[in-house]
């Protein structure tokens, strides 16, 4: 058959992700050749071993799953033909290694589980019926899953240093200076200043200017009548009443 | 002699119209930075979990510098009506050495928003959410506190990762080690969920059909909130800062004028 499955053109965010990978659904690629009973496989195998691969040639040749480390290949999604009919309402999508649970639980089942590399892988659909393949699809070309980096190569630092933190570092450091400057200033320069004027006081002969009071000449005071006395030190003949000799 | 008088009346009118304003601002910037330091957005676990929450200490600074100028711009005030010369030199000095831890606020809290880049928090997000086996008591604090705000961050802003959804499958991450890849492309809070809190089509989410996941990055509502809360702390304790540096200018001429 002619056609070529890919991975859808839409703008899906996980269509490829580090163990799934999403396929167009293929639409009325097999109605010409299949009955009802047939079932449409899809082969997946590692790019470098689709060239090997030989179609099963019963049902009972299906490699599983659990083969892909050893035969490099397995098929899974065995759906019915109707699904992949003109005229069957389905999803736009299949996604290929969508079931966990499958590889946990090891059933024969045709399992879809995550496929374990990254490593290039090619599909095709195979048309099996009763008696052996039917038809074939091409193979896709090869799909090529994420691979995800270690977080320890994130360089948290900054780029570079933002603009704004300079203009304020710089202006808030300068007019703290000038502050600091300023009132080291003024305290140093009062402290200078008191520091003179006190030298100056000191000094007998001072600049200020002094002021004469007009002190009139001062009145004889009057003597106590009754003490005359001439010559100093020769005592007072006291006239006043004697003053008692001692205190009471 | 009036018009000394009248200058010197002008000069104290200046002098107390410039200390009434900053004690305004600094009542201010306490309302502002307690109001930070609340952390509104619950973002805090996050820087906690970088070891790098300086500009939540240049919040805390900033409200014991805002009590402090309120409180020196009354001793000002006072010190201004009164011309008392030792009033004045203490509220010079107190102010200046206030000056100082506001600088300090101030370039702490700039320079440090620079540190918040996308990458910080990616790396922090890829080792820490939900990783399941903590080093030691501080790992799983750490560990906790950046799950819950992550959980909380894309449920509420209706987004995923820092820059997108794509973070989780361009690199490894601790959540990886517990969910598996193709269950689990990205966690469940990035599907848009319906109001259960279960995600309206999950093959659709893990698949990324456009409507049944977030495809926006959270680092714009990150982001937006820490700048809001370091340029607010930083520019305003700035403007702050300028006018204060006239008033005090003014004040030391008006003291050095005043006679014994």
């Amino acid at each position: 058959l002619p056609y070529v499955p890919r991975i859808p053109t839409a703008a899906l965010l996980g269509k490829v992700t580090a163990t799934t990978f999403a396929l167009e659904r293929p639409c009325c690629i097999f109605d010409r050749h299949a009955n009802a009973s047939d079932a449409v496989w899809l082969v997946v195998a590692f790019a470098n071993a689709s060239a090997t691969f030989r179609n099963p040639l019963s049902w009972a040749d299906v490699p599983p799953y659990k083969q892909l480390p050893t035969a490099h290949s397995y098929m899974t999604l065995e759906t019915a033909v109707a699904a992949y009919a003109c005229s069957a309402p389905s999803p736009a999508v299949l996604r290929v290694g969508d079931d966990t649970a499958c590889r946990d639980q090891g059933r024969h089942d045709p399992c879809n589980g995550p496929l374990p590399s990254p490593g290039p892988y090619r599909v095709k659909f195979l048309l099996m019926g009763c008696h052996g393949p039917k038809a074939e699809t091409r193979w896709s070309d090869p799909i090529l899953l994420q691979r995800a980096v270690s977080p320890g190569t994130i360089d948290p630092a900054p780029s570079h240093r933002g603009s704004a933190v300079v203009v304020i570092a710089s202006i808030l450091a300068s007019l703290g200076t000038v502050l600091a400057t300023a009132v080291l200033g003024a305290l140093g320069a009062k402290l200078w200043g008191s520091l003179c004027h006190r030298d100056l006081g000191t000094s007998a002969f001072s600049h200020r200017s002094y002021r004469t009071h007009h002190i009139p000449p001062a009145l004889p005071q009057p003597q106590p009548l009754s003490c005359d006395c001439s010559p100093p030190g020769l005592g007072c003949f006291a006239l006043r009443p004697p003053a008692p000799h001692h205190r009471n | 002699m009036a018009k000394s008088d009248d200058c010197v009346h002008i000069l104290q009118g200046l002098l107390v119209f410039g200390n009434v304003v900053i004690g305004m601002c600094g009542i201010a910037l306490t309302a502002e930075c307690i109001y930070f330091v609340t952390d509104p957005h619950g973002l805090y676990p996050l820087l906690e979990a970088t070891e790098n929450n300086d500009i939540y200490a240049a919040a805390w600074i900033g409200i014991f510098v805002g009590f402090a100028l309120f409180a020196l711009s009354i001793l000002g005030i006072i010190g201004v009506i009164k011309s008392d010369r030792t009033l004045l030199l203490v509220y010079i000095i107190l102010m200046l050495i206030t000056f100082a831890f506001e600088m300090a606020s101030c370039i702490t809290a700039a320079t440090h928003r620079d540190f918040l880049t996308p990458n910080l928090f990616l790396k922090q997000m890829l080792e820490r959410y939900q990783k399941s086996d903590p080093a030691n008591n501080n790992d799983q604090l750490m560990i906790e506190g950046v799950t819950k705000t992550w959980d909380k961050l894309m449920l509420q802003n209706h987004c995923c990762g820092v820059l997108g959804p794509s973070d989780w499958q361009d690199y490894t991450s601790a959540f990886r080690v517990t969910h598996s890849d193709a269950d689990f492309p990205w966690p469940r809070k990035c599907c848009v969920m319906d109001a259960q809190g279960v995600p309206v089509n999950l093959d659709g989410c893990k698949l990324g059909v456009p409507g049944y996941y977030n495809n926006d990055g959270c680092y714009d509502a990150i982001s937006g909130p820490m700048n809001t809360h370091a340029w607010g702390v930083a520019w305003f304790g700035f403007a702050i800062l300028c006018w204060t540096f006239c008033v005090l200018l003014g004040t030391m001429f008006y003291w050095s004028g005043i006679e014994y």
